[in-house]
């Protein structure tokens, strides 16, 4: 191995480097085309803004007292991400612990997570899914259409080349925690007490 | 004003005050200010740094999310502190994420750099207070604020206090000129004054003035105490020497009085014996003539010879007698003024003489004397006393010289006759003018010891002065003059003034 040149290395990137990239145009059937933001791949920007969300959230307090082994980030679904999202928690700890990226099939399995990504391949199924996490301290993120509409927290949009986001205060809210206003001011599209306004800009 | 020396002392004062004041005060605003502008300067800055805490607080989700506009937005709440000129916030890598400027037209001027990302630090450049500081989220490195603010409010602040020192300096400088004016009642009014009485009194000479007393402190009232004293001494000597003159005046006076009723009488006296012995001696000169004419045929030679000696006594007392009655006379005959030629006098004299002159081949040098305004008969005594002495003196000179002329001595004309006689030492020079006092042996040269006397006496009834300069053996010289010498000798016009040219 040692004898391999760098150059043999760099194929070997650029190699799985478009394995990536084909399994990601495989899997993502668009209706939104995935943009290039700033040279960086729309998914990038998306795993990047998962992995801080985390951190302006206000957990319940119940949360806070016990150890956090781990602050699992969970994606429902087909996962979007690949290993981006990987490296984007890669050695980042909110609440005192690692975080780390769990894929998941099933909404049951949500249990212990504390951000949950819900593919747009569980589209069909979400009210269910958020049925089911509806009085769960999950914080339920995904960029489908109206995804906060059918009662999910952050959604995530492509506007002016640029990835923003909507929150649903009141989901939540009922959900037991708070978002923290440096969060909320950011938010495109905010949605309270059934009304729903533009937030920021 | 300007030049120190010339000021009064009131001026003085006044400005002395004024320049302690205005020290004073330039310095203790100097110090307030100095104080004033380091608070405020520590104000701004943390006033600034605050103002920066909260960008950074409130910009780190902008930050996290790459939501530029909302942290312009953040940004644009600086609009309420006038004095931030701009804003910006740098993301973790240094690059440009979101800016606000007052001033579009500043915003190009303004220089935003990161010196050192991350670090927290504040500078001054170009008139401006620029800070950054470091955006962390939770322990999280993730960009950099910085606020540049102008320094307007210090310069406006600065410029008020100016206004301010200068106005107090107004005022302070007013108030004391006001009481300086004061100062001048108490301190420098008396010392004027006494100055004042000083010049009035060097002037006047009239030590009589006073300084009447006037409330003042201590150390001016002792001055003007001491002053007064000064005059009440000054006056009092004043009058003791004004007293003692006037008792030497009368002293002098009176002794003055005494010595000329003395004198008078002497010569009275003199007048009086000399006149009464030419009697008897013309008894003794007439018998002793008749006794030669009559009887010389009976008298053995040495009867003869005592008889001579008798004739020739009586005579030579003949001749000391009419000159003491001349001397007497000369004291108390007025002066006949009259322009005289002095030339003429000599010449008359020299005549008379003649006969020796031209028997002993004399050699007579006369100068051209001036036109004098004198009393010529006894000028003409003058002359014949001293060409007679010379002519006399000059016996036993082979080469006998006779000179008359004038010389300037310090100012003064004086007529001289010289000759290359027999000379006189002169250190006897103050005997040569007494009566009776004679330098020579009468075998040598006969005379009566009047002459000299005789001559001192017309010239200084003219007012003049006479002295003589010898040397033994070689001859002498006697000079005179007919006017007292004018005052500060170097008066040539007056002196010439006595002598008609």
């Amino acid at each position: 191995m040692k004898i391999k040149s760098s150059k043999s290395k760099r194929s070997a990137i650029r190699r799985a480097f478009l394995l990536i990239a084909t399994a990601v145009a495989l899997v993502s059937i668009p209706p939104l085309a995935s943009v290039a933001i700033g040279g960086m791949n729309e998914y990038d920007v998306k795993a990047a803004y998962l992995a801080n969300l985390g951190r302006f959230v206000i957990w319940p307090t119940k949360g806070k007292n016990d150890p956090a082994p781990s602050f699992p980030i969970c994606i429902l679904g087909v996962d979007p991400f690949g290993r981006t999202l990987d490296r984007a928690v890669d050695g980042q700890q909110i609440d005192g612990g690692p975080v780390i990226a769990r894929r998941i099939s099933m909404p049951e399995q949500a249990a212990g997570c504390r951000v949950l990504f819900i593919g747009e391949s569980e589209s069909d199924s979400l009210d269910a899914a958020l049925a089911a996490l509806s009085h769960v301290p999950i914080l339920t993120v995904s960029d489908m259409p109206r995804f906060i509409e059918r009662g999910g927290m952050v959604g995530f949009v492509v506007e002016d080349s640029r990835v923003r986001f909507q929150v649903n205060l009141d989901a939540v809210k009922a959900a037991g925690f708070a978002l923290s206003s440096q969060l909320i001011k950011l938010a495109t599209l905010v949605k309270t007490n059934g009304a729903s306004g533009a937030s920021g800009g | 004003m300007v030049n120190g020396r010339h000021m009064s002392i009131a001026t003085r004062l006044t400005w002395i005050n004024m320049l302690v004041t205005s020290a004073a005060l330039l310095l203790a605003c100097a110090g307030f200010w100095t104080y004033d502008y380091v608070t405020f300067r520590n104000g701004c800055i943390r006033s600034l740094s605050i103002q920066s805490q909260i960008v950074a607080s409130n910009s780190a989700s902008a930050l996290l999310f790459d939501d530029p506009r909302s942290a312009e937005n953040t940004l644009a709440a600086l609009r309420v502190s006038t004095n931030i000129m701009g804003a910006r916030i740098f993301t973790a890598s240094g690059q440009p994420f979101a800016g606000y400027s007052r001033s579009h037209l500043q915003n190009s001027s303004l220089v935003y750099t990161v010196r050192e990302p991350g670090a927290e630090q504040h500078w001054f450049k170009d008139g401006r207070l620029i800070l950054s500081r470091k955006i962390t989220f939770q322990g999280k490195f993730i960009g950099t604020a910085v606020i540049c603010s102008d320094l307007s409010q210090i310069n406006a602040r600065l410029r008020a206090y100016m206004l301010i020192c200068a106005i107090i300096l107004l005022a302070c400088l007013g108030a004391a000129l006001l009481l300086s004016s004061f100062a001048r009642g108490s301190i420098a009014a008396p010392i004027v004054k006494l100055a004042g009485t000083a010049r009035k009194i060097a002037r006047e000479r009239d030590y009589t003035v006073r300084i009447e007393p006037v409330s003042a402190t201590e150390e001016i009232s002792d001055l003007l105490e001491s002053f007064r004293e000064m005059l009440v001494q000054i006056q009092a000597r004043d009058e003791e020497l004004l007293q003692a003159h006037n008792e030497l005046e009368a002293r002098v006076e009176e002794r003055t009085a005494q010595l000329r009723s003395a004198n008078q009488g002497l010569e009275a006296f003199s007048y009086s014996v000399s006149h009464d012995l030419r009697a008897p001696l013309r008894q003794i000169s007439g018998f002793a003539n008749l006794l030669t004419d009559d009887y010389s045929a009976q008298l053995d030679t040495g009867a003869r010879r005592y008889l001579g000696l008798i004739q020739k006594g009586a005579a030579n007392m003949g001749r000391l007698i009419d000159d003491l009655i001349n001397l007497g006379r000369i004291g108390r005959q007025e002066l006949m003024r009259k322009p005289t030629n002095l030339n003429e006098l000599a010449e008359i004299t020299l005549r008379d003489l003649r006969a020796e002159i031209e028997a002993r081949a004399i050699d007579v040098r006369l100068a051209p004397l001036p036109l004098v305004e004198c009393d010529p008969g006894l000028i003409k005594q003058v002359f014949a006393n001293l060409l007679a002495n010379a002519v006399k003196y000059t016996r036993y000179q082979e080469r006998p010289v006779i000179e008359v002329g004038m010389v300037e001595q310090g100012g003064e004309p004086a007529i001289f006759v010289r000759d290359n006689g027999a000379g006189f030492d002169q250190k006897y020079e103050h005997k040569l003018f007494g009566v009776f006092q004679r330098l020579h042996r009468a075998e040598d040269f006969e005379g009566t010891g009047v002459g000299l006397a005789t001559v001192r006496r017309i010239v200084e009834n003219h007012g003049g002065r006479i002295w003589a300069k010898g040397e033994t053996g070689k001859g002498a010289a006697f000079f005179f003059t007919l006017r007292p010498p004018a005052r500060g000798q170097q008066n040539q016009p007056a002196m010439k003034g006595t002598i008609i040219q």
